[in-house]
Order: C-alpha cells, then structure tokens, then sequence
C-alpha cells in the first residue's frame, strides 16, 4: 500500500449488495403464507374473537371437590404413572441390545446395523399418539394399549439416544478386548457396556419424564390413564373439571420432573 | 512362563466393592414396577396375544389404497397439516421474537426478564394436544384451534432459544449504537438484530418441523389434518386406506424434516455462526428439552 491512510477522506463504505434471489424466496413466502392462512380459516376477526368469546367463563371456578375425589380423578392419574413406569421399563429394556446393534463400533455386522437404523427411522417417524391409536384398534381401548403405545415411544427415543452415546465411546478397551481373543459378545458387554451404562440410566429418567408428560395424552385417544377424564369431561362441556384436572396434572408432572433431574443430575 | 519381575503383585486386583445403595435402589425399582404392572389389569394371554394382533393390523394395511385415500381428500388433508403447523409457527414466531428481547439477561432489567422467562416456562410446560382441547370449545372444531394451539405452545420454545441467542451476541455493535447515542430500540435493531437473524430463522424452521409432527396428531382431537383421517378409517377398520393415510404422513413429514434440515444447514454456514441448533446433536438436545422443558 503506497497511499497514506491518515488523513485520507473515504467515502461511506458501499452497500452489501442484497442477493437477487431474496425477493422471489419472500414473495413465495408471503403468498404461501396468505394462501395457508386462508385454508386455516385465520383473520383478525377470529384472533380477537378468541379472546372475547364468553365460553370463558364456563372454565371457571374450579370444582375442586371434584377434581380431588379419589375415583374421579386419582385413581386414572395413578394409571397414567403406572403407563409411564412400564413403557419406560420395557421400552428401554428392548433398546439396550438394539442401540448396539444400531452403532458402527459395537453392530455385530453390516447388514444389522443398516436395517435397524432405517427400521427406527421409519418408527420415529410416525408421531407417539398415531401408534397409540393403532394400538388401541389392535389390542382394545385402555391402559394396556397405551403402555405399549408409549413402549413404542421410548424405544424410538431411547435407541437413538442411546445409540449416539455408544458411537462417541472409547474405542480402546473394545480393540484391547477383542485383541485378547473374546467373542463378539463378551467384547461388547465388558470393553463398552462399564463406559455407557451412566448414561444409559441417566437417558433412561429423561425417556421416563417424557413419558410421564406423553401419558397424559394418550388418553385422548382412548389408550387409558388421565386423559380418559379430561376427554370424558370435554364432551360433557364440563370445561371446569377439564381445567381442573389439568392443574393438578401439572403439579404432579413437575414435582416428578423435578425428583428426576436431581436423580440425573448426580449420575452423569 | 514364570511370573513377570515388573509386577509387583500379580494377583487380579480387588474388584470395587458395591454399596448398599444400589441394592436399595433395584428393590425400589422393583416394587415399583411391580405395583405398576398390577395396576395395569395385564393378563399373559392379553400379553402374549397382543404382538399378534398389532402384527396382524399392520399385514391387513398392505396393499395401502392410494387410489381410494386419494379420493377421499387425503392429499389435502396432509397439506391442510403442513398449512396449520406453518401458520401456528409464525404465530409463534411472531410473538416470540419481542418477547425474547424482554428475557434477554444482557438487554432487559431483571424486573421484566424473570416474568417473561417464568412465562416461556409455564407455556412450554403445556402440550400443543392440552391447549387444543381448552381452545376448541372456544374456536371451534377446525385447523384454527390447531394453528392457534401450536403458535402459542411454540412461543415457549422459540422464546426460549432466541433469549439464549440474544445473550451469546457481540456486545461492540451494542456499544457502537450506544456511542451515537442510539435509543434502546436503534441498539436492538441495528445491534442486536443483525446478529442473531440467521439462527433465529433456523430456530423458526426446526419449530417447524417438530410442529408438522404436532399438527398431524392434532387432527385426532378435531382440530385440523391429518389425524382426524387416520382416526375416521381406523374407526371404519379400512385397513388398506389407514395404512395409505399412515405412509403419505411419514411421506411429507420426512421430506420436509429433509428440505428443512438442508436450508438450516445452508443459513447457519453462510453465517459462520456456531451458536444455535446447528448439528444433529443440538438437535436431539433440543428436541428432548423442548419435549420435557427442562435445559440442555
């Protein structure tokens, strides 16, 4: 550089020129977004009248007699826990051996390790209350479907997890028991299993908290525990217990959420 | 061979002893378990019997009907979720944004910021299935009470990243405004909003995708797409038609999870910005913490 800097008068540094290409990609937007907020039936009219509309009123006061009146509400929350007790219980117990088998290091050959991985996709892929309704079509209405719904659930969750925590593990016990002659087996369950099994629990309390929070649901779809009430109470225009029950759901969920995380918090 | 002069003591070492915690902590795991099996009215047949009859459920979908789902609106029914799950993110998107500036620690006072945040959590903590059942009495059976119920639900999350986003900005453009003697207001848009506008826009998508999912399942209470197909043919125990609604959802929800991923990727590495959802790691992180509200 031969020309002085100081003193120098520079002109305002030019404009970043904007890609061309912007314009079209936000018109295409803003004319999808006009064309799907027609199909969704939205204007300003319907934004407001949400909140000015007087069915309000018709969830309040709550009915706390109601709501806390041991076969009304208690006994289906008891159910929705014990759903997410052995979901997670089964769900992860399945995927133990899958994320092996999911996971490069520890799959015992090629073609497992693709076609698991692609069957979980496709699980993971269909939303939790789709397989609770199936289920409930296979098995019949209540909890039982609903634990397996959930199981599917977990499994999903939990091998995916659990699957990418086996893929960042230390290689090296794996090769130094596989160089002292074990079996594929044996390999696995003492180079690998010590070094994940923390997390492996740790993941399985967060798959459990999950479930505690997706249990509530499943009952809107006939597949047992306290969304039964909510959906019973729904269809009686009784609002009032429904926003009761809701409450009292949230307490609990966040008092077990709370347990949980200070379980997880001292294992990893 | 004798023994190696090198080691001392050649005996295995003494494996760590166990405490008694963990005996206590499997009795409890398996009470509880226990109880809850009971609850549940399992018998073993019921057990035994029930792979079979979900087996048999998915061997009646195949061949899927295309043609007759097709006929039946299906196709738009899928594209009415995709609708309900963008206009409900950009209802959330929308109220967020300004939100998240009032939760920000190094932009708000702490007298506004702990209610905005206490805010995000109690709307996080509220599945989009929950509000959709309190909003339909008020809006009607229809994609309206799903697009409402899933953009308010998303004002917990998306409030939440982009408060985090704020709080990771370069404080010098702040500064610079501040030296003019900008307004609060110039700081935030010419400070604040520059910087985070690529990864708040990739937020915006990954709420999207999550909430084509929810948006599908939605249709199931009544309030718009999908679900409320799968619903009506499994009610009819139209086997192949369920499993033609069942595929063209996993269809769309794959490809846009797909489209949406790629531009993700294309606006956070012409950022050059390592904050935000940007590996598929994050992601899952996001994901389980959208889903349980609790941080990374």
């Amino acid at each position: 550089m031969n020309t002085p800097l100081i003193g120098t008068t520079t002109g305002r540094p030019s404009r970043p020129r904007r890609g061309l290409r912007l314009w079209p990609v936000v018109g295409a937007l803003a004319a999808y977004t006009l064309f799907a907020g027609h199909k969704v039936g939205f204007d300003a009219s319907t934004f407001w009248n949400v909140w000015s509309n007087p069915l309000w009123e018709k969830f309040w006061p709550i009915p706390w007699d109601w709501v806390l009146d041991r076969h009304n509400v208690l006994d289906p929350l008891v159910e929705t826990l014990q759903i997410a007790v052995v979901s997670t219980l089964i769900g992860c117990t399945l995927a133990l051996p899958l994320a092996f088998a999911m996971s490069p290091l520890t799959s015992p050959n090629r073609v497992t390790l693709v076609v698991s991985r692609s069957a979980m996709n496709v699980v993971r892929a269909v939303p939790d209350l789709f397989w609770a309704k199936l289920l409930v079509t296979a098995v019949g209405v209540g909890a039982f479907a609903g634990s397996w719904a959930l199981s599917v659930f977990s499994l999903g969750v939990m091998v995916k997890l659990f699957s990418e925590t086996i893929d960042g593990a230390d290689p090296r016990p794996l090769e130094a028991a596989r160089a002292a002659g074990g079996r594929h087996g044996p390999v696995v369950r003492t180079g690998v299993l010590p070094t994940v099994l923390p997390e492996y629990v740790a993941y399985g309390l967060y798959v459990f908290e999950l479930n505690i929070r997706a249990s509530v649901v499943l009952g809107l779809v006939g597949a047992g525990g306290i969304g039964r009430v909510v959906e019973a109470q729904r269809q009686y225009f009784r609002f009032d217990r429904v926003l009761g029950v809701l409450v009292l759901v949230f307490v609990v969920v966040f008092v077990i959420e709370q347990v949980s995380v200070a379980i997880r918090r001292r294992l990893v | 061979m004798s023994a190696n002069p090198t080691i001392a003591s050649p005996d295995r070492p003494v494996a760590p002893t166990r405490s008694g915690r963990r005996a206590v902590a499997a009795a409890i795991l398996v009470v509880v378990v226990g109880w809850s099996v009971s609850g549940l009215g399992v018998s073993l047949d019921r057990l035994l019997g029930a792979p079979g009859d979900a087996w048999d459920i998915f061997r009646r979908m195949v061949p899927p009907a295309f043609a007759e789902a097709a006929e039946r609106g299906v196709v738009g029914k899928v594209l009415e979720s995709v609708h309900i799950a963008w206009i409900g993110t950009l209802i959330g998107a929308t109220l967020s944004l300004p939100l998240a500036f009032l939760a920000a620690e190094n932009v708000a006072p702490a007298a506004v910021r702990i209610p905005v945040r206490q805010l995000f959590n109690v709307i996080r903590a509220v599945p989009e299935l929950i509000l959709a059942v309190i909003l339909i009495p008020i809006t009607g059976l229809g994609p309206w009470a799903g697009a409402l119920a899933i953009g308010i639900h998303s004002v917990g999350t998306l409030g939440k990243w982009a408060t985090e986003t704020i709080e990771g900005v370069d404080t010098g453009p702040l500064e610079a405004v501040a030296a003019t003697g900008g307004r609060w207001v110039s700081g935030m848009r010419w400070g604040v909003v520059p910087q985070i506008l690529p990864v708040v826009t990739s937020q915006w998508l990954f709420r999207f995708e999550i909430n084509v999912r929810a948006s599908a399942v939605l249709g199931m209470i009544g309030a718009g797409g999908v679900g409320s197909e799968l619903v009506s043919q499994l009610v009819f125990r139209n086997f192949p038609a369920v499993g033609a609604v069942l595929l063209m959802t996993i269809a769309v929800v794959l490809s846009i999870d797909t489209a949406s991923a790629a531009v993700r990727r294309r606006i956070i590495r012409g950022a050059a910005t390592s904050s935000g959802i940007d590996s598929d790691e994050d992601r899952n992180a996001a994901v389980l913490a959208d889903l349980t509200g609790l941080g990374r």
